[in-house]
Order: structure tokens, then C-alpha cells, then sequence
């Protein structure tokens, strides 16, 4: 047989299983199931409505509030929540600590995901959405605008994953061959891949450096960049934490190939790495508290609700993970990513949605279009991550 | 006119300084902490704390 031939029996081959793969399998009436079906067929109708007659048939956007909970929760929160993949693939393929090997795929398919559908989200929210290829093709290119880089960087980073989670597509499908030479691009993969996440999550932070006047000056700063980043590595442990957490319980007839002391210490390294993050986000914001003599403005509502941000969901949760980690508590682990990440879906919707234009008299309210949007992109990232886990060699096996 | 005053601890950012100095100590302070096991913490490989619970008895 020549080489043709081999290919397109090989092909034929790849694309019955994959059919064969699409079939759905186990239960379909489960809660998860009964819950997300309508939320999404819900969203599905109103996106039509979105792209037919415009943001303003759905949602409460106007000139005034032109970011809203698209923008704020699934960007710019999503983005946050997603950066476990880079910390993880760097403490793993760059520093070289085993121990974590066992998460690296799931981590790295839940930040594809994450961007796949949560930057993706970004397209709903533009007016005119066919201008989002603009930054690729070069036609009116803004150089000097942040938004040029984040545009650019969650392209290339959503490719650098792909490429990160291919050996496992390849594995699925049974393509050794294939499957050896995307192995070998997975280390140079990796180091892109850092290098764009550290730009571009202080990038998303960067966006709001042009908005001083609008923002609040408790969360405003010239440093909000470097505050993204920071927060962005102890978001990501945190959600590995809870996505872990869930994951075990949800998947446990697919995880098992480690045992459960060795979960257990992935879990304590992840709080050691989650609580001196911490440490150092909530160093930076007493530093600028100082700096921009903040104490005159915390005696009003925007004081109390900053220092429930700062010192409720970030000095409390880090003080949690020392503990729980000095005295081996996992329970009080998990409880404390729950509010680690609650700390920094506050913090990006303060800065984004609640905070912005704090002074107006009507302030935004997202429709509720706009949150079974949110619910609805949200599910659909659930369902495409059930389906490659329960197909693919995501997790060890037994 | 306003005079530079190096006895004002805001003009002369001390207090940010000393914010600094903490953190450093408290950082090496953390660092220590969460290298070590607490008094009550079970063995690595335990299953709970009911085991430590039960050692110390």
C-alpha cells in the first residue's frame, strides 16, 4: 500500500471513532443536566436577540456603562480563575516538581476552556463583533493600546494550550506517532505560554489604567497591572482547589491513579504556593494604602466594602491556607480557596462593574438576560469539560 | 510656601519603608511557618486528624 493510501485509511479511520466518540453516554436525567438545558437553550434565544438587534435589546449596557457582567465576570474574572494552567505547567515542566504531574492535563484543559469560552465571550460584548479579527489582519492596528497585546496574547495562548493538550487529543485518537512529536513541543509550548500569561493578565489590568477618573480611587492605581498578575497566581491554586475538589467527587470512577495521601499533598503544596501569594497581594495593597494615604477614604460604604475585599477575602483566606497547611487541614483548605475566589470575582467586578462610576446617582444593574447569558457560557464550559474527561485520558488512570 | 521636612514620616515615605522592613521579616516569618508541622497536625499520610487525636491519647 503506498503512502496515500496509508493516510486516507488512517483518516477514515480517526474520523469513525471520533463519530462514534460524539454519541452521548451515561444518564441523562441528572440534576446538572435539568438545571443547564434550559439555562442554555434560555441563552441561546437571547443571543439571537444580542446579535439581531444589538446590545441594547438584552442588556443594560449604555455609553455610560459600557462594560458590564460580559465583560467583568467572564473576561476579566474568567481569565483570573484560568491562570492555574500557566503556574501549573511552570512549577511542573520548568522547576521540575513531579508531584504535581498528575494535575497538569486537567489544568491545562480547564484554562483552554476558560479562554475558549470566557475570552470568547468577549465577541458577545463587542458592538460590532466582526471587528475582532481586526488586531490579526492589521487593518486599523493600534499599537500603542493595551487592547492590541491582550487580543493578541489570548490568541496566541489559546493556541499554545491547544498545543499544551494535544498530546492527550492525539493519544485519544490513538496517533503515536503524532502523539510523540506534540510531546516534544510541549516544554517550548510551556515557556510561551508563561511568558504571554504574565503579560497579558497584567494586561487586563493595564485596560483600566486609561479609566482614572471613573474608578474608584480605592481600586484604582498605577500598579493595578502588577496587582492582576499577582492575584491572578493564587486564583488559579485556588480553583485547582475547587475544581479538584469537585472533580473527586464527580469523577471519582475516573481519577485514581494517585492515592490519597498523594492528593493530599498536591493539595498542601498548592495552599503553601496559594497562602505566600497571598501574602505578598495583600503586602502590595497595604503598600498602596500607604502610599495614596487610603485611611482618609474608608470612613463611607466604598471603606467597608474595600476592606471586606481586602481583609475579609485576602488576609483571612491567607491566614486559613498557613494554618491549614502548618496543621495538614484539608477541609479548611478548600473552604479557604471558596473564599479566596470569591475575593477575586469582588475585586474584578469592583473594578470593572461596582466601582466604576461610583459616583453616578443610576448606577448598572446587568439584565437578567445578561446573567442567564453568564449562567449559559458558564454550563456550556461544564459540558464540553464532561465530555473530554469522560473520553480522553485527562486523568490518571486506575 | 511649602518646605520639605525630613522629620514628616509621609514626605519622606518612612512609613512605607517600615512596611517594607515588616514584610521582609514577616515573609522570612511565614516562609518558616508553613515549612514546619503544627503540634497537632497527623503524620503525612494519615488520614485525618482523628489519628493524631488518637496519638496524643
Amino acid at each position: 500500500m503506498n503512502n496515500t493510501a496509508v493516510a486516507t485509511s488512517e483518516f477514515s479511520r480517526v474520523f469513525r471513532f471520533v463519530l462514534q466518540e460524539l454519541k452521548p453516554r451515561g444518564k441523562w436525567l441528572t440534576p446538572f443536566n435539568v438545571i443547564s438545558i434550559p439555562v442554555i437553550l434560555a441563552g441561546l434565544v437571547i443571543l439571537y436577540f444580542r446579535f439581531v438587534y444589538g446590545l441594547g435589546s438584552v442588556t443594560n449596557l449604555n455609553q455610560y456603562y459600557p462594560l458590564g457582567i460580559w465583560i467583568g465576570f467572564d473576561v476579566v474574572t474568567g481569565v483570573a480563575l484560568a491562570g492555574g494552567a500557566y503556574v501549573i505547567t511552570f512549577v511542573v515542566y520548568v522547576m521540575r516538581m513531579e508531584k504535581y504531574h498528575s494535575i497538569v492535563r486537567v489544568t491545562v484543559l480547564n484554562g483552554l476552556l476558560a479562554y475558549i469560552f470566557y475570552a470568547g465571550a468577549l465577541t458577545l460584548d463587542l458592538g460590532r463583533p466582526w471587528h475582532i479579527i481586526n488586531p490579526v489582519i492589521g487593518n486599523s492596528f493600534g499599537y500603542n493600546s493595551v487592547l492590541f497585546l491582550v487580543s493578541w496574547h489570548f490568541l496566541l495562548y489559546m493556541i499554545t494550550m491547544a498545543v499544551e493538550f494535544s498530546p492527550v487529543v492525539a493519544e485519544w485518537a490513538k496517533l503515536e506517532k503524532v502523539r510523540k512529536f506534540l510531546t516534544r513541543l510541549t516544554l517550548g509550548a510551556v515557556i510561551f505560554g508563561i511568558t504571554l500569561s504574565i503579560l497579558h493578565q497584567s494586561g487586563l489590568g493595564a485596560l483600566f489604567l486609561m479609566a482614572k477618573p471613573k474608578i474608584h480611587p480605592l481600586w484604582y492605581s498605577e500598579f493595578i497591572p502588577i496587582l492582576f498578575f499577582v492575584s491572578s497566581i493564587y486564583a488559579g491554586l485556588s480553583m485547582i482547589v475547587f475544581e479538584g475538589t469537585i472533580s473527586h467527587k464527580v469523577f471519582k470512577n475516573l481519577i485514581g491513579g494517585h492515592d490519597g495521601h498523594q492528593y493530599e499533598e498536591i493539595i498542601l503544596g498548592l495552599a503553601k504556593g496559594a497562602a505566600i501569594t497571598m501574602f505578598v497581594y495583600y503586602f502590595f495593597q497595604a503598600l498602596l494604602f500607604v502610599h495614596e494615604k487610603r485611611w482618609e477614604l474608608i470612613t463611607d460604604f466604598w471603606g467597608y466594602w474595600y476592606l471586606l475585599e481586602v481583609i475579609g477575602l485576602v488576609l483571612i483566606p491567607c491566614c486559613m491556607f498557613a494554618y491549614a497547611v502548618r496543621h495538614r487541614k484539608i477541609g479548611l483548605i478548600k473552604v479557604a480557596s471558596v473564599l479566596a475566589l470569591l475575593g477575586i470575582v469582588l475585586n474584578r467586578l469592583n473594578v470593572t462593574v461596582i466601582a466604576f462610576r461610583w459616583y453616578d446617582v443610576s448606577k448598572y444593574y446587568p439584565s437578567w438576560e445578561e446573567i442567564v447569558v453568564t449562567l449559559m457560557v458558564v454550563f456550556t464550559e461544564i459540558w464540553v469539560f464532561r465530555w473530554i474527561v469522560t473520553r480522553m485520558p485527562v486523568f490518571e488512570k486506575k | 510656601m511649602e518646605f520639605y521636612t525630613y522629620v514628616n514620616i509621609f514626605e519622606q515615605k518612612g512609613l512605607e519603608y517600615l512596611l517594607l522592613l515588616s514584610f521582609l521579616a514577616l515573609f522570612i516569618f511565614l516562609v518558616k511557618y508553613l515549612s514546619g508541622t503544627g503540634k497537632n497536625a497527623p503524620v503525612p499520610g494519615e488520614k485525618s486528624s482523628t489519628a493524631a487525636r488518637a496519638r496524643k491519647r
